[in-house]
């Protein structure tokens, strides 16, 4: 009976915890079902379309929302403008769990996962994949190696986190320069595609859009976490920051819609602007939500002030630069249409609809990121800036207390 | 007839006027390179009938690798799996590959080809046409080739080649378009194809004469020393700035030091 006293409370789980779960299990279910049958078991991918969801989803979007990361590291320790400080350890952990949900996402879409470290020792130095294989890689150890302070305090080993701490600043460059690249490659994938992408969004100058447009997703999934988390966790929102924040994102998107329309009028491309239907529609869905509404909303300062608004403005870009991502993976290609060359018995799929496991793939990875998140604000001084917690009196290991509290 | 061992550029002339569609080729490939019945590495399309009786006509087109001469799956592949012999075939070396599928998005033509339906244990492939390096190297004609029974696919020196099927337009100018697809197409490749109807009907892309790797390479081939720069500006600017703000933080000390001498000696 005692035992069972003692156990109970740490086994009680919020409904949110045994949802994400539910989905956990449900998306490990589908992945042992792909290792078994193959891809196409679970999925509408096809010879026509090779890449789906998972690559926009999981590939493009993971990658562009853990930008956060390396933008707030280089305000940090590059630009030393420590009152950012309190920021800075969500969004490297979100980047951090955003990474290892790709590489999860990865290890499903691959043909050989096992094979997936062939990326380190067969270069072929023209393929622009390898580039963002390598990138990821050292990126993820960099962000284990920024994150690793926050645990190592957790854990009280204040001596290694000093450590780190001492050597930060050459793996923080490393890892703005590796994100530099690996973002703006995110773009330079598609370059192989110009007979395939719409030319809305076929452009040389791809890259720098990405990079750009990966700068304001950095800030707006700052501003969405920290209010999202605030109000989950309950604790303070350091809104004097976040408006800070919020003020330069009208900047990065005014400089991205110049540099996307200049290049769009100079490549004579403006005439498919109103003309191309369902891309026409998709482009100004893009450029209204993911731009331009942020970026007038972001002008005001009432707007910069109100917690709610900086979270809707977030969300909105979040919405606009996401479907971005989208139509540059997946809505804006166009593949061969497999139907007037290739035998009916290999076109099954000759349009692609990403299939319900292939979904529930994906969003099972999300919620273990999502868990991980929690878990890392539960047990780790995730929300302390370094001064405070030196100065904190020494916070009780929560398991013990609460079982000897029962 | 050259011998097929001295031809220093391998490819292919298809004429679409004089294919009957039997897809014989097909066939004679799988049999060839042991090819189960759900896949295939050469298809056959026809593109239907078209006019009014009795003045019908149907086009069809074989369709496989179209052993580029500057591939794209070769340039996209990041592990390097594909490789280009210097006479002609693109082969794909299963022992690398990895599974990422960026050589389908790659190719402008669609030709590699995935196991969709394969697991880990027996490996998911891509797959694709090898223009039967085992005959070839054996001076013979790749098997789709020998079988065609109508001449419709032809193999020798690719001039050679492009030189016939000139000559065959000159012969004809009526029944062929004036252009030999694959001669400039996409860098050129050793796949050449004549028709009568227009080549998009067929299937094929419309391709200038530069292949599409040609941006994504460039871009990579300033990816090093862009992240070099990039990485010495970033070091300069943390120096910079913190220099900067260590010297103003000891103007600002030596200011409140001058203003308030008693106050610091406390």
């Amino acid at each position: 009976m005692k035992m069972q006293i003692s156990i109970n409370p740490r086994l009680r789980l919020s409904p949110l915890v045994m949802v994400l779960l539910t989905l956990m299990g449900i998306a490990f279910v589908v992945a042992m079902i792909r290792y078994i049958y193959g891809i196409g078991a679970i999925s509408d991918l096809s010879y026509s379309y090779p890449w789906g969801f998972w690559i926009s989803f999981d590939l493009f979007t993971g990658v562009a929302i853990g930008s956060g990361a390396f933008v707030m590291a280089a305000t940090v320790y590059i630009f030393e403008l420590k009152e950012f400080q309190p920021l800075l350890k969500p969004s490297v952990l979100t980047g951090f769990l955003g990474y290892i949900m790709v590489v999860i996402a990865l290890l499903v879409d691959l043909g050989h996962p096992e094979r997936i470290w062939y990326m380190m020792i067969h270069w072929n130095e023209t393929s622009v994949l390898l580039e963002i294989g390598l990138c990821v890689m050292s990126y993820l150890t960099v962000l284990a190696i920024e994150f690793a302070p926050v645990v190592f305090e957790g854990v009280k080993w204040q001596k290694f986190a000093h450590l780190i701490h001492k050597f930060i600043m050459p793996f923080v460059i490393l890892g703005v320069v590796l994100s530099t690249l690996h973002q703006s490659s995110l773009g330079s994938l598609l370059l192989i595609q110009p007979a395939k992408l719409y030319p809305l969004w076929w452009t040389p100058i791809l890259p720098i859009l990405f990079f750009i447009s990966a700068v304001s997703i950095g800030l707006a999934m700052i501003i969405f976490e920290s209010s999202v988390s605030s109000r989950y966790f309950h604790r303070g929102l350091e809104i004097h920051l976040l408006e800070k924040l919020a003020k330069a994102i009208p900047v990065v998107l005014a400089i991205y819609l110049i540099v996307r329309f200049s290049q769009l009028t100079l490549a004579g491309d403006l005439k498919f602007l109103f003309t191309s239907g369902l891309m026409s529609i998709l482009f100004w869905t893009e450029i209204i939500v993911g731009s331009l509404i942020p970026l007038v909303l972001f002008s005001f300062n009432r707007f910069r002030q109100s917690p709610i608004w900086l979270l809707i403005g977030a969300i909105t870009l979040l919405v606009g630069m996401i479907l971005d991502r989208f139509d540059v993976s997946w809505f804006a290609v166009k593949h061969p249409d497999p139907l007037t060359y290739i035998p009916t018995f290999m076109a099954s799929n000759a349009h692609y609809m990403p299939s319900l496991p292939e979904i529930s793939l994906s969003i099972g990875i999300f919620s273990a990121g999502i868990l991980a998140f929690g878990l890392a604000a539960k047990y780790l001084p995730l929300f302390e800036s370094d001064e405070e917690h030196a100065h904190a009196p020494q916070p009780k290991p929560v398991i013990a207390t609460k079982a000897a509290s029962d | 007839m050259t011998d097929i061992n001295n031809i220093q550029h391998k490819a292919f002339l298809f004429d679409a006027t004089r294919c009957i569609d039997c897809r014989a080729c097909m066939i004679a490939c799988s049999v060839e390179n042991n090819i189960p019945m759900d896949k295939t590495r050469i298809w056959v399309a026809g593109v239907g009938l078209k006019g009014e009786y009795p003045n019908l006509d149907r086009a069809s087109m074989v369709y496989h690798c179209m052993h580029c001469d500057e591939p794209d799956c070769m340039s996209a592949c990041p592990v390097g799996a594909y490789s280009k012999r210097t006479d002609g075939p693109v082969v794909y070396n299963p022992d690398l590959c990895i599974g990422c599928r960026y050589c389908m998005n790659a190719c402008p033509f669609g030709v590699p080809h995935f196991d969709y339906n394969k697991g880990l244990i027996e490996g998911a492939f891509i797959d694709k046409c090898t223009m039967c390096p085992q005959r070839i190297d054996n001076g013979q004609e790749p098997a789709c080739v020998a079988t065609c029974p109508t001449d419709a696919l032809m193999f020798g020196e690719r001039a050679d080649l492009i030189k016939e099927a000139h000559a065959r337009i000159q012969a004809y100018p009526n029944r062929y378009i004036d252009h030999v697809y694959g001669e400039t197409e996409n860098g050129g490749t050793s796949y050449l194809i004549l028709s009568h109807v227009p080549f998009k009907e067929l299937g094929l892309p419309n391709l200038g004469p530069t292949p599409v790797k040609d941006v994504s390479e460039a871009v990579m081939g300033v990816t090093i020393p862009f992240a070099l720069t990039w990485g010495a500006i970033l070091t300069g600017v943390t120096v910079g700035v913190h220099t900067y703000n260590q010297k103003k933080e000891a103007a600002e000390k030596k200011l409140i030091e001058a203003e308030n001498p008693t106050k610091e000696t406390k």
